[in-house]
């Protein structure tokens, strides 16, 4: 992608059209970008991270493209420091109380959960005011109780039906995602529906059955490989009844594996559903088209391959992923996409983005 | 000249323009219109990969241009950082180069800077701090595992004795070493150090133990485990991973994430193995010192382990040293140091 196209796309009046999200990243490309930012933050004691992810966004909604225009990442390096930094000496401070003073302040988890529903609003506050597309910035207008009912409450009651009320949490937070993020002045809709949602529990409690049995199987040809290699120490752990436990072994990591790529298909399966329900102004609305068990092959087969190349092959896989990702989406336009505009809106914490960075925590916007 | 797209401040709708003179002068046409329009520079976006560069004007208007246009020598910026920056990215000399100094940095870093800067934040870390870890972790074991002694006071005073004994051939004073004795109902036969210099000897262990120096060994290996400082040391490391794995993570997924911390722990059995051999080999000397048989720790470990089948050699997932090995290292060391049965 060289040059931009410089005529804007022709204006196809009032009639709808389906426009593909595409991604221009290479894997060549992103591993010079990767390498150097890895070591970078070696060199920097981990400084430059905060400059290695402002590189790393920006490469992957730079190369984000829909209508021929392409998304931007404006966070600034030195504010993500700033964030993380803060982040840093929190969890610095409240891990020595804890460890050193008095295991009381463990109780300091009741207000962090207090906390914990403003903590994602200005979180997904500020990643979307970070993310624009067409000069036009997204935004994210999130209330407390909305958010507490979602993410606190609502996991909870999933966990303890043992999956059952997983489609209502995920109906449940998909829509107050939508309904409270905006493009510009103009806003998102969101209305997933619970039957459609279900139906994807459904397959997921398929996918996770025929998972756990292929890892279970996976695990015991591995473990019977490994012991009849002449590995001494290994067959004095397992003396010859070692059969029957290496059998158990082999099911609980299969069960163990099941689990977490069913969750992975689910989360695809909830994606799919989220944004197909899912109108930007009332009138243009969204395609998403991720294959659940492709998917889940595309997690799998890049960690397999991370690992055998000592990471190396990370970049490789990350480009895959959202190569992926991107291709399985459009955007179903009723006529030009000029007419939007911006406007002011809240800018959200970038310290609360940055702590749900670290911890890893990823709300899917 | 460059040619580009224009956005006028919070406006979706671009119109094709025109991009001329300098950084502090520059010029613009938009659309057909002839008009020449003075735009002053805001912010450019840093070169990067391909990705199309944005110039941000003080109005909040944008300039957008494919990454092939020559933005760099428009506004005289090919000396910046991430200039330079972008151009290593893209050569492949540099960035193999980049690549082989990072894995062998890595494996530098952990393999032997993470175990020296371990070694001197523990060595950096005052008393109170210790003494306080402690505090909470023998409430801790206190409440959820070990309860009161029921050995009697005579025997206690014996153990006592030994203990200060060894402790006074181990040579070591700071922080102060002190004895507890508590019943260790599920643990069972065991002897454990807290970095503070507390540590505790189970019931079921002294009855287990057939002489004097079987106890005193363990005791000496304890405080092998207080001199070298190995909890904090593993706490260091521990955190030194941790810190590790988020400067590498900040791309991984959810899967890599997973994989990366379970790898993690294991590789805590490795260190706490060699902690092990090291307080072993701190008993032997402060064993022979003391004028003690140094292997006599070695028999009552055999008689602890003697339930489980397996428990000779050292396994990748173990904690301590099989007890042959252990035997077999106790036994050179004490030799090597003129000790004779």
């Amino acid at each position: 992608m060289d040059t931009i196209p410089t005529q804007t796309p022709v204006d196809a009046g009032r009639e709808s059209r389906e426009l593909g999200f595409s991604f221009t990243g290479n894997a060549r490309e992103y591993f010079g970008i990767w390498i150097v930012n890895l070591l970078l933050s070696i060199v920097t004691l981990g400084i430059y991270t905060a400059w290695a992810k402002v590189r790393r966004l920006r490469y992957f909604y730079g190369n984000t493209w829909l209508d021929g225009y392409n998304f931007e990442y404006h966070a600034k390096p030195k504010q993500i420091l700033i964030g993380r930094l803060i982040v840093f000496g929190i969890l610095l401070v409240v891990n020595l109380l804890v460890n050193f003073v008095s295991p009381l302040f463990g109780l300091i988890f009741i207000p962090y959960l207090l906390a914990l529903p403003w903590l994602i609003n200005k979180s997904m506050a500020f990643n979307a005011r970070m993310t624009s597309y067409r000069n036009v910035r997204l935004n994210f207008r999130g209330s407390y109780w909305g958010a507490f009912g979602c993410f606190i409450i609502m996991p909870y009651l999933a966990i303890l039906s043992l999956g059952l009320l997983a489609p209502v949490t995920s109906r449940l937070s998909s829509n107050y995602i939508g309904r409270h993020l905006g493009y510009g002045a103009s806003r998102f809709e969101t209305g997933a529906p619970l039957g459609k949602l279900y139906g994807n529990l459904g397959m997921t409690f398929l996918f996770a059955i025929g998972a756990g049995l292929i890892a279970t199987i996976l695990a015991a040809a591995i473990g019977s490989g490994l012991l009849a290699s002449s590995d001494i120490a290994l067959r004095a752990r397992f003396p010859s009844s070692g059969m029957g436990s290496l059998t158990s072994i082999a099911a609980v990591i299969g069960a163990y594996a099941g689990i977490i790529l069913a969750f992975l298909f689910y989360l695809a399966g909830v994606r799919n559903v989220a944004f197909n329900s899912t109108k930007l102004d009332g009138q243009h609305s969204f395609n998403s088209t991720l294959g659940r068990g492709r998917y889940v092959w595309i997690l799998v087969s890049n960690l397999i391959t991370s690992i055998v190349t000592i990471g190396l092959m990370r970049p490789w896989a990350a480009i895959r992923t959202w190569k992926y990702l991107c291709a399985s989406t459009a955007l179903v336009a009723a006529g030009s996409l000029d007419h939007f505009v911006d406007e002011a809106a809240p800018q959200g914490n970038v310290a609360s983005a940055e702590f749900f960075d670290i911890e890893g925590i990823d709300f899917g916007l | 000249m460059i040619e580009g797209r224009y956005f006028r401040p919070e406006v979706a709708r671009s119109e094709p323009a025109k991009l001329w003179g300098e950084r502090d002068d520059l010029r613009m046409v938009i659309g057909d219109d002839q008009t020449v329009h003075r735009p002053v520079l805001a912010t450019v976006s840093d070169k990067l990969g391909n990705v199309p560069r944005k110039l941000t004007f003080a109005d909040g208007s944008v300039f957008e241009v494919a990454a092939g246009a020559d933005i760099d020598t428009l506004l005289d910026s090919h000396g910046h950082f991430f200039s330079r920056l972008a151009r290593l990215e893209a050569s492949w000399k540099f960035v193999s180069i980049a690549a082989v100094v990072t894995v062998a940095l890595l494996f530098g870093l952990y393999r032997y800077g993470l175990p020296a800067l371990a070694a001197g934040a523990a060595a950096v870390t005052p008393n109170v701090v210790v003494t306080s870890m402690d505090r909470g972790t023998l409430e801790t074991v206190d409440r959820l595992l070990l309860s009161e002694t029921k050995t009697s006071t005579q025997k206690q005073a014996e153990v006592q004795a030994l203990f200060d004994d060894v402790a006074k051939a181990s040579g070591h004073a700071n922080p102060p070493l002190r004895l507890l004795f508590r019943d260790g109902g599920r643990v069972g036969a065991n002897a454990f150090a807290l970095p503070g210099g507390t540590i505790v000897i189970t019931d079921q262990l002294i009855k287990l133990a057939k002489s004097d120096d079987e106890i005193a060994g363990v005791l000496a290996h304890e405080i092998g485990h207080v001199a070298g400082q190995h909890s904090l040391k593993q706490l260091y490391r521990v955190l030194g991973i941790g810190f590790m794995i988020g400067v590498i993570g900040g791309d991984s997924g959810q899967l890599v994430d997973d994989v990366v911390s379970q790898a993690s722990a294991l590789q805590t059995f490795a260190y706490t193995r060699e902690f092990e051999a090291d307080a072993d080999r701190q008993s032997v000397e402060t064993m022979i010192r003391a004028g003690r048989d140094p292997l006599a720790f070695v028999d009552l470990l055999d008689r602890i382990g003697g339930d489980k089948p397996g428990s000779d050699e050292t396994g990748w997932l173990d904690t301590h040293p099989g007890n042959k090995d252990r035997r077999v290292a106790t036994e050179a060391l004490a030799k090597k140091l003129g000790w004779q049965k």
